[in-house]
């Protein structure tokens, strides 16, 4: 082993004050800041959330600026393929106006008017009503998450904090409840009260805000012997202050991942019904009622079925994308 | 143990009273009637239809009455089959549902246990994201776009399989494709973390340490252990079979149970919608019964957990 030469300039002179060391430079982030530096990094939850934006935007604006609502029909321009101008002259793109076999049905009827996706067999705009749709979906999505959000908060809320004989029997109603089928229910219930988008959307909470409730029971019930809580008490401070100010904020990034999660599957709920003959009931449209409907004609109008099958699709995965980010933003432990 | 296996079953009765009772008192709100053409039948006519099917007592005998059979195993008869036995029309049906739920069961387990498995071996590869990507779409995109995709191109554009009805094996491969999409995807994802997990645990690294083959580590060592929690995702695996079968036989054409609980959705035949959602949920506490107690038995961290209660 050969020895190294030790010289002084390989030393350097310590820092003179000791303090300095434990100096902080950078500034110190909150939670939600931290949060959002993890969650920018992942490419694909970046995707999600400019998707999420971009449909929702378009659910919003699309209907409102079309000069066609979602209901109008126009006989003579039935079963239009779409037709795009300036992308109508890419030929691989199929918004060139040409059907099935290669004819342009818009020169070959005279039609002058441009329809971005097309129009069904009544001649309604397929453009209007997949944004309509996809307005009808978000909503019954994120209205069935918020109600369920609020009834789990409560009740995962109280059972977690008060445990006991309390917790007991909350918790026996909770896995009678987990053992039914949501399936099931949702069909009872949408048999029982016509399909529309209230019914619809209480058959989901029915049994859906369950999964929330034991979450949040889940976190309570571990963060109530934390001392600060205890300090908190020992302040005097009462149990619906304890309950909101010092667990909630704590059992935050659970309840926004299972939101998120929630969400996308509302919106398949949604369109399953669609499908089974219990979704929407025309002229209305959902994504899934608009997917039903044009899946009947797939072999002769393809895209009748295959736009707003696209738009679900891509409303599901990015909301699947983007839940999956905030799971690793919000709970590092968590990660997969 | 059989403390915690006997606290599971009598829940698991439990529920099945309460989702009986829920079922029967929902079907008594429903509008419309068994009757049809009710206009054409005479009063007579009418009540005597009633009185066969016992729609003329008080709902609470009635209620009895249905409870009753329901223990002896009796769900009543169908009001659209000339009066046959309910539990007959879903011992007719239940073949082909059972098939494809089974395929695809099959099938999706294998294709995602080794999907997951290659892309936690190629951590952080090219492999890997290309699993990952494919997980993630095929938990996205519902059951019923991905049939129907399948339905057009495979079928009607390239005519390589029938593109409906049930008629030999060749007409089962592409429902059961469509069904076990998010078999392979969840299964996948699933088995891609346990796999993670395992591997960078201590016994892998002796097992490398004394020279056992890279193969021999992953499937004999590995596997084997992260294998075990898959149970736990079962329960959601079969309630998506089940959804899935409803749709997936509508587009198919399958002749099974969930096409003709559509029909019978569509049709107000109460006997039938009664009996096949009894029928379904039944099915569906047993099955999350068995894998609590499966999952008890193989993981003694579970049992205790429970039993302590």
């Amino acid at each position: 082993m050969t020895e190294k030469q030790l010289s002084p300039e390989l030393f350097e002179l310590a820092t003179e004050r000791q303090g300095d060391m434990e100096k902080i430079n950078r500034p110190s982030l909150t939670f939600l800041q931290d949060a959002w530096l993890r969650l920018r990094k992942n490419k694909g939850a970046v995707f999600g959330l400019i998707m999420i934006i971009v449909i929702t935007l378009m659910a919003i604006f699309a209907p409102i600026m079309s000069d066609r609502t979602y209901k109008q029909q126009n006989l003579s321009h039935a079963k239009l393929p779409p037709r795009i101008p300036v992308l109508e002259h890419i030929d691989w793109l199929p918004f060139n106006g040409k059907d099935m076999n290669g004819i342009n049905v818009y020169e070959k009827r005279g039609i002058k008017e441009y329809y971005w996706f097309g129009t069904d067999d009544l001649g309604r705009d397929l453009w209007t009503r997949t944004w309509y749709g996809a307005r009808i979906s978000l909503y019954i999505g994120v209205l069935a998450a918020t109600i369920d959000l609020l009834i789990g908060i409560i009740y995962g809320g109280i059972s977690g904090f008060y445990g006991g004989r309390v917790d007991n029997v909350m918790q026996r109603i909770i896995e009678v409840l987990v053992g039914i089928p949501n399936l099931i229910v949702v069909i009872l219930f949408i048999l029982v009260f016509e399909p529309g988008i209230i019914s619809i959307t209480m058959a989901m909470v029915i049994t859906g805000w369950v999964t929330m409730a034991r979450i949040v029971r889940g976190q309570i019930l571990k963060l109530k012997n934390m001392e600060y809580v205890l300090a908190a008490r020992t302040l005097g401070a009462s149990d619906a202050r304890i309950i909101g100010k010092h667990l909630l904020p704590n059992v935050v990034g659970p309840i926004i991942i299972t939101t998120m999660f929630t969400i996308p599957s509302a919106i398949f709920t949604e369109a399953f019904l669609s499908f089974i003959g219990l979704g929407i009931r025309p002229p209305e449209a959902s994504l899934g009622s608009l997917v039903n409907d044009g899946y009947k004609s797939i072999q002769t109008y393809p895209h009748l079925m295959m736009i707003p099958a696209f738009v679900i699709s891509l409303l599901i995965l990015s909301f699947n994308l983007l839940a999956d980010g905030l799971r690793d933003a919000l709970d590092p432990k968590m990660r997969k | 143990m059989a403390r915690y296996t006997l606290q599971r079953l009598i829940y698991m009765i439990i529920t099945l009273f309460i989702i009986a009772t829920a079922t029967f008192f929902l079907m008594k709100l429903l509008p419309g009637s068994p009757l049809q053409n009710q206009e054409k039948l005479s009063p007579e006519q009418q009540k005597i239809i009633l009185e066969k099917y016992g729609l003329n007592d008080p709902v609470p005998v009635q209620y009895v009455r249905y409870l009753g059979n329901l223990v002896k195993g009796d769900l009543g008869v169908s009001f659209q089959y000339d009066n046959r036995p309910v539990t007959q029309l879903i011992g007719d049906r239940i073949g082909p549902s059972a098939q494809l739920g089974f395929q695809a069961l099959v099938f999706g387990t294998i294709v995602g246990i080794l999907l997951g498995v290659i892309a936690a071996v190629r951590h952080n590869t090219a492999v890997d994201y290309g699993a990952t990507v494919l997980a993630v779409l095929g938990i996205s995109i519902p059951s019923f776009v991905f049939g129907g995709l399948l339905q057009y191109y495979i079928g009607v554009k390239l005519k390589l399989l029938p593109v409906a009805f049930w008629d030999g094996f060749e007409y089962t491969i592409m429902p059961t494709l469509a069904l076990s999409v998010f078999v392979i995807a969840s299964i996948a994802r699933f088995m891609r973390t346990e796999m993670l997990e395992v591997l960078g645990s201590d016994y892998i690294l002796t097992a490398r340490a004394k020279g056992i083959s890279g193969f021999g580590v992953i499937f004999k060592h590995g596997l084997r252990n992260a294998m075990i929690p898959i149970i736990t995702i079962l329960g959601p695996m079969a309630v998506n079979l089940m959804t899935g079968t409803l749709v997936i036989e509508q587009i198919f054409a399958v002749p099974g149970l969930g096409e003709q609980f559509v029909r019978s959705i569509n049709l107000n035949d109460y006997p039938v919608i009664m009996g096949t959602t009894i029928f379904y949920s039944a099915l569906f506490i047993f099955v999350i019964f068995i894998v609590d107690v499966l999952y008890g038995l193989i993981d003694p961290r579970i049992r205790l957990a429970g039993g302590k209660k």
